[in-house]
């Protein structure tokens, strides 16, 4: 009876003990986890969305190569405070996702390590990324990182609202290219549906009107930054940019109250025109302009940011990047495991690009099958005007987090226009002057 | 053996160096854990914020430049204010509330036992979980409170976005949180007051009040100076809710000095700017945990 009970007890401690000699490769990444839906799914093709794609591409690289382990580790958006810890504590992973406004920070303080000689393994040649990518990961000769994509603030139309509206020409949405027309679109808008042109993020999730603000100025020719250690934002391109966004708001021409997931459920729902988010949205609202179902059935269409502003044709863009932080104990074979991973993932940068996201290669920008994905033809001028914040310009994520809640307390109201720029201007200082 | 055993226990206890160092050999495993988790961080806090540096190292000695950068910071003294406000808004509320519900619920029926559980059940739930289900209940769009409102034909109140009513909403969450522990501990308090006492005045046909106000409260006195103090030092940390709900607007009005901590030491990698703050903090709690203690212990008959 105990040789009963002994006997699996002592195969189920053996099987604990049993070495797994495969190389482990841990990968640290935002874009969310969705295990219960993608977790068995190793076909890229049948997974949609950043987080779907991302985990299928993960489960086809397993796959695909037994001999290494991914430990794969999902962390909150945008990751850094993770990472940062991690890598204080000598802790930390293999490959990281990373925002090109990010590289910047790590890399003066010498915590990643350049690329160079993995790519040059992995057979990766960085003239194959786009320029945009391309400066989104390099510092000098060195290769900070592999680009996964290039993303820019959109403009998410209702097509269905817009018609309703009158503001469709031959099938294509009318946007406004001043201002002045600007606000009488919006006005035209509400008094013909009774919902508001403009859906954007007002409350808690500050990125979205720091992206919008970064824009208007960018459009007037002006410049967000000085240089290292000098923010612009109390300019008269910064007055005009938020003393625009608040008289939007201020006119009704925008929702109240919500935070970045209230936003998008507002849009997907049909509360109201024009939703201002990423490239990442693309893929999702396209599905949903195929449901019967949804507010957008047969009327969803994206564009640039049209330019309100004349002065400039351009648009803010940043980028995803796979990024190798400095490890001293990482070994030939986790080396050779991650030159792989990488091989992988710019092998198969078509399939990510379906999330809306533009490709990191020139190749597949100017192949026919992107351009055949839909709505790609009418957002693809942003490979030629999108334009990120200068390299110099360190902190870039706190910095976007004060500008973002500067404008949204200026444009609700809750702060003059004058005041949360000298505020924005401040803060950004203390934190461009604090290394 | 046992004769032998019991002479040397009374040689030893009665030797003074014995005497001496026996109690302190008891709490020395205490003592040490104590100087390593909380007295050496606070010297290596101390240490820190008179310097420039981030999570990776220190680049310069900058003697008190962080405390005069922080006492001529608007953020920060706002979010010094929002702390105080916030303790305001919840300490006397959750001793309060957590005394009443005690006291409601102390007796042995069946209803109570339930509703105890009920009341301490929010306790155990994460502030995650917390937030998530206020945000529900708050938000304009569909939330709880918006629907009743639109019941009773008013518009949707937007507490998350409302610079004024945005730390009630914080407060009011936290007092739903929090209520479990004051009101557990009073319970625990209340079960310790002699019952002669009460029968006493049952016989003096003594009012409920009175009996309140001349038998319950002054016995349980030391439990409401500690649910007082433990209060205040929790609820200086205010940190998950704010995060989570409002991320500390709008405009600045919901930002605990918590959160501007975190964001200066870990966004904004402003380490020793982020220690010195701590360091304030960390001021502001004992001298108002120290400032009740006294209060409450002068209050006490000779």
């Amino acid at each position: 009876m105990r040789r009963l009970i002994l006997a699996p007890l002592l195969a189920l401690l053996a099987a604990c003990g049993a070495s797994d000699d495969r190389t482990e490769l841990v990968v640290q990444r935002f874009f969310g986890s969705c295990q219960a839906d993608y977790g068995a799914v190793n076909d890229p093709t049948k997974a949609d969305g950043e987080c779907g794609i991302m985990t299928a591409l993960i489960n086809r690289f397993e796959a695909d190569n037994p001999d290494i382990r991914v430990v794969e580790n999902v962390v909150f958006w945008p990751g850094y405070d993770q990472l940062t810890a991690q890598l204080a504590a000598n802790g930390p992973p293999d490959l990281v996702t990373m925002h090109s406004s990010a590289i910047s920070d790590y890399e003066a303080r010498d915590l990643l390590e350049p690329l160079n000689p993995v790519l040059a393994q992995a057979g990766v040649s960085p003239e194959s990324f786009t320029p945009a990518a391309r400066a989104g990961v390099m510092v000098g000769d060195q290769v900070m990182g592999l680009p996964i994509d290039v993303w820019a603030p959109l403009w998410h139309i209702n097509m269905n609202l817009f018609r309703k509206a009158g503001l469709v020409r031959d099938g294509r949405p009318i946007l406004p290219s001043s201002p002045e027309e600007f606000d009488a679109h919006a006005r035209q808008f509400h008094e013909r549906t009774g919902k508001p042109y403009l859906v954007q993020v007002t409350d808690k999730d500050f990125a979205g009107p720091m992206r919008i603000f970064y824009m208007y100025v960018m459009q007037q020719g002006g410049a967000p930054f000085r240089d290292a250690r000098h923010s612009n934002f109390n300019s008269p391109e910064g007055q005009r940019a938020l003393g625009f966004m608040r008289d939007l708001y201020q006119q009704g021409h925008s929702v109240r109250n919500q935070d970045y997931a209230g936003a998008v459920s507002t849009f997907l729902k049909g509360e109201g025109g024009v939703l201002i988010d990423g490239t990442w949205m693309v893929g999702q609202f396209t599905a949903a302009s195929q449901r019967e179902d949804s507010a957008l059935a047969d009327g969803y269409a994206v564009r640039p940011f049209p330019a309100i502003f004349k002065e400039r044709n351009v648009s803010l863009v940043d980028g995803h990047n796979w990024v190798m932080p400095r490890d001293e104990r990482r070994t030939q074979a986790q080396r050779e495991a991650a030159a792989r991973f990488l091989r992988f993932f710019a092998d198969n940068n078509f399939q990510w690009a379906r999330t809306g996201h533009f490709p990191a290669y020139t190749s597949i920008i100017e192949s026919a099958a992107w351009r055949a994905l839909p709505h790609r033809s009418d957002i693809a001028v942003l490979t030629q005007i999108g334009e990120p914040l200068p390299r110099f310009v360190r902190r870039q994520s706190p910095i976007e987090f004060i500008v973002g809640e500067e404008a949204s307390a200026a444009f609700t109201g809750q702060k003059s226009v004058d005041r949360a720029l000298q505020d924005m201007q401040r803060r950004a200082d203390e934190i461009l002057q604090s290394f | 053996m046992a004769m032998g055993d019991a002479t040397l226990r009374s040689r030893l206890s009665q030797s003074a160096p014995w005497r001496r160092w026996s109690g302190l050999l008891f709490v020395a495993p205490y003592l040490l854990l104590f100087a390593a988790m909380l007295i050496l961080p606070l010297i290596i806090g101390l240490r820190l914020s008179t310097t420039r540096s981030d999570l990776f190292g220190v680049k310069a000695e900058v003697g008190l430049e962080n405390y005069a950068r922080l006492f001529s910071d608007p953020v920060f003294l706002k979010a010094v204010g929002n702390t105080f406000y916030f303790v305001a808004l919840t300490v006397p509320a959750l001793t309060i509330i957590g005394l009443a519900l005690a006291l409601v619920l102390n007796n042995a029926s069946r209803w109570s036992a339930v509703l105890r559980a009920v009341f301490f059940a929010s306790t155990v739930l994460s502030v995650t979980v917390v937030t998530l289900i206020w945000r529900l209940v708050l938000i304009p769009d569909g939330g709880l409170a918006a629907v009743i409102a639109r019941l009773f034909g008013q518009a949707p109140i937007a507490f998350l976005s409302d610079p004024v009513l945005a730390m009630p909403a914080i407060a009011l969450t936290t007092i739903w949180w929090g209520i479990g522990l004051p009101m557990v501990l009073f319970l625990a308090a209340l079960q310790q007051v002699p019952r002669d006492l009460y029968e006493a005045a049952a016989l003096d046909n003594a009012s409920r009040p009175r009996i309140l106000f001349s038998i319950t409260l002054p016995a349980i006195r030391r439990t409401i100076a500690l649910v007082v103090i433990i209060e205040i030092i929790l609820q200086f940390q205010l940190f998950g809710q704010a995060q989570l709900m409002t991320g500390g607007g709008p405009n600045n009005s919901t930002r605990p000095v918590v959160l501007f901590i975190y964001e200066a030491g870990w966004k904004q990698w402003q380490l020793g700017y982020a220690a010195a703050a701590a360091q304030v903090l960390f001021a502001m709690i004992a001298i108002a945990a120290m400032a009740q203690y006294y209060v409450s212990s002068r209050k006490e008959p000779a």
